[in-house]
């Protein structure tokens, strides 16, 4: 019954034979002055994909030229009036409404809706020009054209009036300038007589005005098609308008600033044309006036899939639905599913960042039980060394080092916080509103120690968005964020959410008392007054509204209809076990870094908040998922899939559970200055405590919040300390290593074989690296030199400690 | 090793990207491997002008007024018990603690108004002038070597940039130093020496495996580590796990390698021209750099110390646990008199200094006048570097401070344009931008900082 139902669902997603149609876009058009312009696309349409553009096979005309009239694909006013325009291609035809209003009405270009986005697009405000914090010779307009009134009067009241001439209107420096009649050292931004010159110039003559309070603003922009299914050799040509508050619409596509996502899979021009380069999906990206937008695209590999691959494809939960759909749409088939040793040791290195023993492995592959992949995840959310894992997870993330808390009842403090909430399974929202409204002495509540390492207002802002929101606002600091839809007014209603937070000396020394202040603000840097506090885009509280400004940010923070708070730990812990955020970076959350499959980041999103933010249970989701049991090999070896999880995606282990790996297997503990002997890596509660492994092999030093503190980069430094230096040789040799043993007992070399295979790979060697590993261990037998034999036995215990299976994760 | 990364897209001068690149390698199964690099470099992205660089840094931050900026005919208390004394070019005078560096003054060019608007911090200054940006808490930079072995990589066994002896520790700030690959990540870090290479019994720890372990058993743990590595097949698919086999490759040719045990092995020197350079580690770090970039290594920097605390450095505060000011004439001057002249002689007659730039330079200068304890104090507002080799001219002053040594009073130069003129130098084009965790490209240097070019 269930798969039947996948079936047809399956058949409404992927079918390829939907009937052909086109459709005119922008499906109703109103021009509302004279010669106004709205450029068209005729694009093929299957179903509900958008599959490929037409316009320039398509005949396209109107049915009153008196009206409006086409060339060249632009569809230009000519009188007030209604009219249809009609396209045909190949047979088919269709058509859309078009009305033009106010064609004869006086017209005015007006500074914030024309002047400014163009001067934007033609470079002038851009970071590398004039919209340099210094500006450029002495010219310097707002980034991005963020800011009318300083733009405003730089051009019309700056440089004695020269850049802006009312009397000669030609003579204006900004018409001189970037048309190079006098030299300019950004180059030729634009001709004389092309589209920006006449908007500057026709706006010079008509006085220059400035922005009016009354003019309409962009609410948002529309980016068409909707979404893009393409091809190699076929470019799309996209369509941007922007919606004004007035309720009237304009073809801005000319004016827009474009990006793409995935530049190896298609790539777009500055007039938004997109060319495909190889399969795979992404977005284009496109900011216009502050709005920001996206279009999603989707390449399909060139070899089709067939239908039944996906339907019979293992599912356990919406997980795999939801990716299998991305797959069929990508035409990439799904992996099979992983044996049980690889599950296993996967699971436990993932979820527990151990690894797990010979004896564990054999009672799990040799179980009969059905379920026994979801009991094993069960009893390893109920493990001490999960508490140890996640704990230490969440200190990366809060910064958790003694050069952040240099006092140690401090530090420690926090760390119990920390691995109280992980043991006890504290929901996250709740864990977030406990740390960012904590109160109190920072020894009895450690949560208030957040306070006591970010007491700068900017860091401490930028800390809380960058932790719990995944986000990173700092651009918004000085000026609007050129990648997102957050303002510098924004950002400082925000910031003054956390302007009254008072620290003060506890009597015990080193630690400190957080309570809230009833006064101070942040001021607003430009307006140099404060803003209402207001969470990014929340409601605003009074200035003067007493009470503790962080339950406010707490609420909106930690409301579930706040997508970017769940959203944010979603993705973390998706990533500590598919091995690549749905959003990579896995911080790194914005609208123009979509997720690579957005429908289930939604779903998990939905599935955390409504499930009480229950980590344990998003691990079991995601763990229980076909998805995170297939294997790692490819199902087409000659392209390997990174990023969509029709494989398990192989990646090294972190720096202390790689660590930690090496004194499991051979027997010996590492020793760390000021923890008991046997502490294990991922028990370290600070970044400070010295370890050469530890660093060189990528540990975050807990600086800054941001994942890319925490690098799983090879270096020559690790292969070479690997082969020559101390860690991995001294535990070979010492007393207490399991070597030791196997020669003192005189254990036979098929046993040694067998047994340094299961500790550190946890299988049994194949018939060929058995008898390959006998015979080098024959070369020192029992009866010969003890030295001899425990050289060999550390040599091969060696090579399996050092082979990129040991090392990564697969 | 050229790396590429999946996070970053970077901006190649052709306008690929590196994520081109990777995509190229996830979905058509291509990759970026040796060949195309190469092929990027023989289509001009990458430009080897085969100069090469040795960065001395004077770590504590040298006195101006006591080295390269005496001012004779200010007050006592402001110049100092040093006596200028004449060099080789009759019109730079310098002091006297530094009687051989003096002899060579025509091969090198002194920057008198180096300066930066950071706090008198040793930390901020080491990372101004090793990565031309101040960045305190933020994304760490790359040093100008990693950024060097990132774009270039190594030329042989060896790899393409390598610190030493240590990474400065700490020097009271607490914040990063500017020696690491930054953001780059750490496959472009520098190959660290890691020891002292005036010990007698000098030697690069884990560079050799450890004597107990013998070439039989170090071919037998490598065909016994092949061994296994075949068993799970994907792992080749994984552009990581290459990566990892590539670097355990060269961690091979290294060790095997005859030039990479060659090029460490000081003894090899005769014993007049390590007596020249030194009997120190600052000496022989020098007599180590010129070996290596003789044998193929790009960029090499020298920690002359590696902390300031109770140990005898540049950092002359008068009061313990720092140094007194009699100190460089006592120990340091001495120091660095004998290794810099010794290096830029030894290169200049190699032939090497055509193509080998040297730069020596400190984190600050330190306060004109004279304090209680009969030191000086931390001073960013002025200090001198010196800048040979590799195309600049010698014999020349670029800048000038002000009569007692406190502000530059022509020409002020900046960390970021010093950097910039060994970017420059080293053939890496300036609007070269570098993949970042961000979403902000970061180009080499920050745009429109300019070589400074009256070196060149």
């Amino acid at each position: 019954m269930k798969r039947s139902l996948f079936l047809a669902l399956l058949c409404l997603l992927t079918s390829r034979p939907a009937p052909a149609e086109i459709r005119v876009l922008p499906s109703e058009i109103t021009l509302s002055r004279a010669g106004e312009a709205q450029r068209l696309l005729i694009e093929g349409v299957e179903g509900s994909l958008w599959t490929g553009d037409r316009t320039s096979e398509a005949e396209i005309s109107t049915s009153d030229p008196k009206v409006a009239r086409v060339e060249g694909g632009v569809l230009r006013a000519v009188g007030n009036g209604e009219a249809v325009l009609s396209a045909s291609v190949e047979g088919q035809s269709a058509t859309a409404t078009v009305r033009v209003t106010g064609a004869d009405s006086p017209f005015t270009w007006s500074f914030r809706n024309h002047i400014q986005p163009a001067l934007f697009k033609m470079g002038c405000s851009t970071g590398a020009c004039h919209g340099a914090a210094s500006g450029k010779n002495g010219f310097r307009l707002s980034l991005r054209s963020f800011d009318h009134e300083w733009d405003h009067q730089a051009l019309t009241r700056q440089a004695q009036g020269r850049r802006v001439s009312l009397a000669e209107p030609e003579e204006s420096l900004i018409l001189l300038k970037p048309t190079m009649q006098v030299p300019h050292e950004g180059g030729e931004r634009f001709a004389q007589g092309s589209e920006p010159y006449n908007r500057l110039i026709e706006w010079i003559r008509a006085g220059a005005p400035p922005a009016r309070e009354e003019d309409p603003r962009v609410e948002r922009i529309e980016v068409l098609p909707p979404s893009m299914t393409l091809a190699l050799g076929k470019p799309q040509q996209i369509l941007v308008r922007a919606h004004y508050t007035d309720g009237h619409a304009e073809d801005v596509t000319q004016w827009v600033k474009y990006g793409t996502t995935e530049e190896g899979v298609a790539g777009v021009d500055d007039f938004g044309l997109v060319t495909v380069k190889g399969p795979g999906s992404g977005a284009i990206t496109v900011w216009y006036a502050s709005k920001v937008a996206t279009v999603e695209f989707t390449v399909p590999r060139e070899r089709a899939v067939p239908d039944e691959v996906y339907a019979r494809a293992e599912r356990r939960n919406f997980v795999d639905d939801l990716i299998l759909e991305k797959l069929a749409s990508l035409e990439i088939a799904p992996s099979g599913m992983a044996d049980d040793e690889t599950f296993i040791r996967r699971a436990f290195l993932d979820c527990i960042g151990t690894l797990p023993t010979p004896k564990e492995v054999f009672s799990f592959v040799s179980g009969k039980d059905p379920d026994k992949r979801s009991n094993l995840v069960n009893s390893l959310l109920e493990r001490p060394e999960y508490v140890d894992y996640w704990a230490y997870k969440w200190s990366d993330l809060l910064l958790l080092s003694s050069k952040n808390l240099p006092q140690a009842e401090e530090l420690n403090s926090f760390y119990r916080f920390i691995r109280e909430s992980v043991e006890r399974n504290k929901p996250w929202d709740q864990f977030a509103r406990e740390i960012l409204t904590a109160k109190g002495s920072t020894l009895e509540n450690g949560a208030g120690a957040f306070f006591k390492m970010h007491r700068d207002i900017t860091d401490l802002t930028e800390t809380t968005s960058q932790a719990f929101l995944g986000m990173s606002i700092t651009c918004a600091r000085c000026h609007n964020h050129p990648l997102e839809k957050w303002t510098q007014d924004d950002y400082y209603g925000m910031a003054n959410l956390l302007a009254r937070v008072k620290l003060k000396n506890a009597r015990m020394e080193g630690i400190t008392e957080v309570s809230a202040n009833s006064f101070g603000d942040v001021l607003h840097p430009r307006l140099g007054a404060p803003v209402p506090p207001r969470p990014l885009d929340g409601t605003a509280i009074p200035l003067e509204e007493p009470g503790d400004r962080r339950e406010h940010l707490a609420k909106w923070l930690t409301a579930p209809e706040n997508p970017y708070f769940t959203r944010a730990v979603v993705n973390r812990v998706w990533r500590n076990f598919m091995g690549r955020g749905l959003v990579e970076p896995e911080d790194d959350l914005r609208l123009t870094n979509p997720p690579s499959n957005e429908k289930l980041l939604a779903a998990l999103a939905k599935d955390l908040a409504e499930h009480g933010y229950d980590i344990k249970r998003l691990i079991q989701v995601i763990m229980n998922s076909a998805s995170y049991q297939r294997s790692s090999k490819p199902s087409d070896p000659e392209h390997p899939d990174d990023r969509y999880y029709s494989q398990y995606i192989i990646r090294r282990l972190p720096a202390e559970v790689l660590l930690d790996s090496f004194s499991q297997v051979t027997g010996v503990p590492t020793s760390f200055s000021g923890y008991p002997e046997g502490a294990r890596a991922i028990q370290l509660r600070d970044s400070q405590v010295a370890s050469y492994f530890l660093t060189a092999f990528g540990r975050p030093i807990r600086r800054q919040t941001c994942s890319c503190e925490r690098t799983e980069d090879p270096s020559i430094a690790q292969t070479l300390h690997l082969a020559n230096g101390a860690t991995v040789n001294d535990k070979l040799k010492a007393e207490n290593s399991f070597v030791t043993r196997m020669v003192e007992e005189e254990w036979s070399d098929w046993i040694i074989v067998e047994e340094i295979f299961q500790r550190a790979l946890s299988r049994s060697p194949s018939e060929q690296e058995r008898a390959k590993a006998l015979e080098a261990l024959a070369e020192s037998p029992v009866e010969g030199s003890d030295q001899a034999r425990r050289e060999a036995i550390e040599d091969l215990a060696w090579a399996a400690m050092s082979s990129k299976e040991f090392l990564f994760n697969h | 090793m050229f790396r590429v990364d999946a996070r970053k897209a970077v901006h190649f001068c052709d306008g690929l990207t590196r994520r081109d690149f990777l995509h190229a390698g996830a979905l058509a199964g291509l990759g970026l491997t040796l060949p195309g690099f190469l092929k990027l470099k023989a289509e001009g992205a990458v430009q080897d002008t085969d100069k090469n660089c040795i960065f001395l840094f004077l770590v504590g931050g040298p006195s101006q007024l006591d080295t390269f900026d005496p001012k004779p005919d200010a007050p006592r208390e402001i110049r100092g018990p040093f006596k200028p004394i004449k060099t080789a070019c009759p019109d730079i005078q310098i002091t006297e603690i530094f009687p051989q560096v003096a002899k060579v003054a025509d091969k090198f060019s002194i920057i008198r108004s180096m300066h930066h608007k950071g706090t008198g911090v040793h930390d901020v200054g080491h990372q101004a002038m090793q990565t031309g940006r101040i960045y305190l808490n933020g994304l760490e930079q790359p040093h100008v070597g990693c950024v060097l072995g990132f774009l270039k990589g190594s030329r042989n066994d060896l790899p393409p940039h390598v610190l030493m002896p240590r990474p400065i520790g700490n020097t009271g700030g607490n914040m990063p130093h500017g020696q690491s690959a930054g953001f780059l990540g750490k496959t472009h870090d520098p190959f660290i020496l890691n020891a002292d290479p005036s010990d007698p019994n000098f030697k690069v720890p884990d560079l050799l495996p450890p004597e107990y372990i013998s070439t039989v058993r170090l071919e037998r743990r490598k065909n016994l580590r092949d061994l296994v590595d075949q068993s799970v097949a994907q792992l080749e698919t994984s552009e990581d796990a290459r990566l990892l086999d590539e670097n355990f490759h060269q961690a091979y040719s290294l060790m095997s390698s005859p030039t990479a045990r060659e090029a460490f092995d000081l003894s090899k020197e005769p014993d007049s021209v390590r007596d020249r350079y030194g009997w120190n580690k600052f000496g022989q770090g020098c007599l180590l750099s010129r070996r290596l970039i003789e044998r193929g290594v790009r960029f090499t920097t020298v920690n002359m110390f590696e902390t300031v605390f109770n140990e005898t450095t540049w950092d002359i505060h008068g009061s313990a646990p720092f140094s007194a000011i009699e100190c460089y004439s006592d120990l340091v001057g001495p120091m660095f008199d004998q290794g810099y002249s010794a290096l830029i002689e030894d290169l200049s007659q190699r032939g090497m200094l055509e193509t080998t730039m040297v730069v020596a330079m400190g984190e600050f200068g330190r306060t004109p006048k004279i304090n209680p304890a009969g030191g000086r104090d931390h001073w960013p507002q002025a200090w001198s570097v010196l800048v040979a080799g590799g195309g600049v001219e010698g014999g020349r002053v670029i800048g000038k401070t002000d009569e007692i040594g406190a502000y530059p009073s022509e020409r002020p130069v900046t960390a970021a344009e010093l950097v910039a003129t060994v970017y420059h130098t080293l053939g890496v084009d300036l609007e070269t931008e570098l993949p970042s965790p961000g979403t902000r490209p970061v180009p080499v240097v920050d745009f429109g900082v300019k070589p400074v070019k009256e070196l060149l």
